[in-house]
């Protein structure tokens, strides 16, 4: 553009962009010829604020898919531990539904589960006039007013990864994007029960009351409960530092030999009983299973070597794309199309599918930031 | 008469105020939100809870003391009070005032410690974080419990969840503890103490009783920023203040306030207004919608900035003479 309007200088090559600029001024033949030849200090002015508003022109009309144009709606998640591994995928998501769908999302909460922080984060999301809010709702006192205020404000709130306690999902949320906590608690458990005729069970659990893994727990229990064999199951309370956490199983299974299972319902304690069960050798002396949550590394390699019998993927990026999708589409019909309860699944991670989480780096697990193709073959694994 | 910029120079807490200004008129001319009163009400919240432990964190700091166990207090208190009005039926405002008191108890027992054994206040106040962390969550059994509903209603919203309740507490504890520090025996021995041990001694000064009294005054206003905070989030939570973030944000408001860490010198206004600083800092990023991640990077930088723009005006400050 300074080319352009540099003095006499006439350019030989003028850039298609700035002429379809041009074109949207409505002028006439030689002042546009004046105007790409660059004459004159005006022709500056004139060009760029062609550009401009080419360029505005453009951002406005864009509408996306067959959907209407829309206003740049801004959407805002509140986590409980934002800068936790687990939820990359889960930003991931709720980035590329937002480019897919024409629409901001930010961020926001809590690094390490503190809920006034979360609590005045939503609070600035209402006063920000966010489009939109997610939600997990790791404490079913604390977030019922913040929600009832961004409601009020016609603000549409959904829950995503945390709901409050079981039957009690605490908030007036329009609906809950994430894993059925106690569901896939209920899952782990009558996974084990089905190894195990009799014996103790423990259960790890990293932070013992907080409303997105207590209710795995309580599920686990229930189904050894409801099982109706002799088995044993004690809660274990581990850490949410992971180090700290692999410490108290290590010394828990000194202290208790002949454990017929060990569960875990976190992704750190999922780790460390791999760990343990490596380091002991502990399918030699009695433990028939032994089994938790989600996909770190290590958990993959232990249920790659047997340590492991199953983990459980809660498929995070969902976790971030459906909440988005479900705050669009609400925005998008004027309330119509209301976000509904979504479980984001419960897939088992065994030894027979545990090859292509690890051999593949990709952004829906986290792994990688580039979006790209995932190819797979073959029949797909069923019952 | 001096000129009014003098004298607003001439204050130690004059350098923080112009960071504090300097930041809403950049958030507020980044977004028109910024001043909106739903907006400033989140401030205000923010600010407040962290800067009533900020003020005890000031007063040791003068003393030549510091209690990194004050984020503990901070929720070990509201349990305190849920233990006392739903485990032994005891009235809502008594309740309150027993946790409080145990909170000033703890101080007291810091305090005895730290100048009885000369165990440096650092480890005392480390060893006391962890013993009560170890209190709070056996006792608790690490779960979050409602708010008790005996104070539902008045109490709940005079002490905490109320819109501007948290800082009309805020506004006058800083303000009683202003004059405290300035106007009295109590705030001119503290000042003594920690900027001359020796001569504060000499003088005949009970350096243990005046440190003992702000360990205990530092755990109180703490264990009552916790119930505020409680109340405010309506749920009590054994994770209420982070553990050591509360602590962390309050001592380094305390230090953005212009208090010296070496201890002698501080003012409670200079940490009301530190606390301010990271406040704004905290809602304004949010607002203008930076992420999580980033977020922490550009806290930290600003921190930086803020603190080298105040140490420069500072120096400003002692070269206009005093």
């Amino acid at each position: 553009m300074f080319e352009i309007s540099n003095g006499g200088q006439v350019l030989k090559k003028v850039h298609p962009a700035v002429e379809q600029a041009v074109d949207t001024l409505d002028l006439n033949g030689s002042t546009r010829r004046r105007l790409l030849s660059g004459a004159g200090l005006a022709s500056a002015t004139l060009a760029a604020s062609a550009l401009l508003s080419a360029c505005k022109q453009e951002q406005a009309a864009t509408a996306i898919g067959n959907f209407p144009k829309t206003p740049k709606w801004k959407f805002v998640f509140v986590c409980h531990v934002t800068t936790n591994p687990f939820f990359t995928p889960t930003q991931y998501g709720a980035a590329d539904a937002g480019k897919l769908l024409g629409v901001d999302f930010q961020w926001t909460g809590s690094q390490n589960s503190v809920v006034a922080e979360m609590v005045d984060n939503t609070n600035t999301a209402i006063a920000g006039k966010a489009d939109g809010i997610a939600l997990a709702v790791v404490d079913k006192n604390a977030f019922k007013g913040p929600v009832d205020q961004a409601l009020n404000a016609g603000i549409p709130v959904v829950s995503y990864n945390a709901d409050g306690a079981r039957n009690d999902p605490g908030t007036n949320r329009l609906a809950y994007i994430g894993q059925g906590l106690y569901e896939s608690g209920y899952a782990l458990g009558q996974r084990a029960v089905a190894k195990i005729d009799s014996g103790a069970v423990a259960g790890f659990i990293a932070t013992p009351g907080q409303l997105n893994i207590q209710p795995r727990i309580d599920g686990a229990q229930q189904a050894i409960k409801d099982s109706g064999k002799p088995i044993t199951f004690t809660a274990v309370a581990t850490n949410a530092d992971v180090t700290q956490g692999l410490s108290i199983i290590d010394a828990y299974i000194q202290g208790h030999s002949g454990l017929a299972g060990l569960l875990a319902v976190d992704a750190g304690s999922t780790q460390s009983v791999g760990a343990v069960v490596g380091k002991y050798k502990l399918r030699e002396k009695g433990l028939k299973v032994a089994g938790g949550f989600d996909l770190l590394p290590e958990t993959l390699n232990s249920v790659k070597g047997g340590d492991l019998d199953y983990t459980i993927d809660q498929q995070p990026y969902l976790q971030g794309f459906l909440p988005v999708l479900a705050l669009y589409l609400y925005k998008l019909s004027g309330g119509l199309m209301f976000p509904t309860q979504t479980n984001t699944g419960l897939l088992f991670v065994t030894k027979d599918n545990v090859a292509p989480y690890q051999s593949t780096q990709t952004r829906y697990e986290g792994s990688s930031q580039e979006p790209k193709l995932v190819e797979r073959s073959g029949p797909i694994a069923h019952a | 008469m001096r000129n009014p910029l003098e004298v607003l120079v001439r204050r130690r807490e004059a350098s923080v105020l112009l960071v504090a200004i300097g930041l809403l008129v950049y958030f507020q001319a980044s977004t028109p939100i910024f001043l909106t009163y739903t907006n400033l009400r989140n401030i205000a919240q923010a600010t407040a809870p962290t800067a009533i432990v900020a003020v005890g964190i000031v007063l040791l700091l003068v003393s030549g003391e510091i209690d990194v166990s004050v984020g503990m207090v901070f929720a070990l208190s509201p349990y305190l009070m849920h233990y006392a009005i739903d485990l032994y039926g005891i009235p809502a405002i008594p309740a309150i005032v027993l946790a409080l008191v145990v909170a000033g108890g703890i101080g007291l027992l810091n305090g005895f410690i730290t100048m009885r054994f000369k165990v440096p206040s650092f480890v005392t106040t480390l060893g006391m974080f962890y013993v009560l962390q170890g209190v709070l969550l056996t006792t608790s059994g690490a779960f979050p419990v409602p708010i008790p509903p005996e104070t539902k209603g008045g109490i709940q919203t005079w002490l905490g969840a109320g819109d501007w309740a948290s800082l009309t507490w805020c506004l006058l504890i800083v303000a009683a503890f202003h004059l405290v520090l300035t106007q009295t025996r109590w705030g001119l021995h503290t000042v003594s103490v920690g900027g001359n041990l020796l001569g504060a001694t000499e003088a005949g000064i009970s350096a243990s009783r005046v440190k003992m009294g702000n360990f205990a005054i530092a755990s109180v206003l703490a264990g009552l920023a916790g119930i505020m905070e409680a109340f405010r989030i309506n749920s009590i939570d054994p994770n209420i203040g982070g553990g050591t973030r509360v602590t962390f944000t309050a001592i380094a408001a305390a230090v953005i306030g212009g208090t010296a860490l070496a201890g002698g010198s501080g003012t409670v206004i200079g940490a009301l207004l530190g606390m301010l600083v990271l406040a704004e800092l905290q809602n304004g990023f949010n607002l203008i919608g930076i992420s999580a991640n980033p977020y922490f990077l550009i806290q930290g930088a600003a921190i930086l900035i803020a603190m080298i723009a105040n140490q420069y005006l500072s120096r400003l400050r002692r070269a206009g003479g005093s």
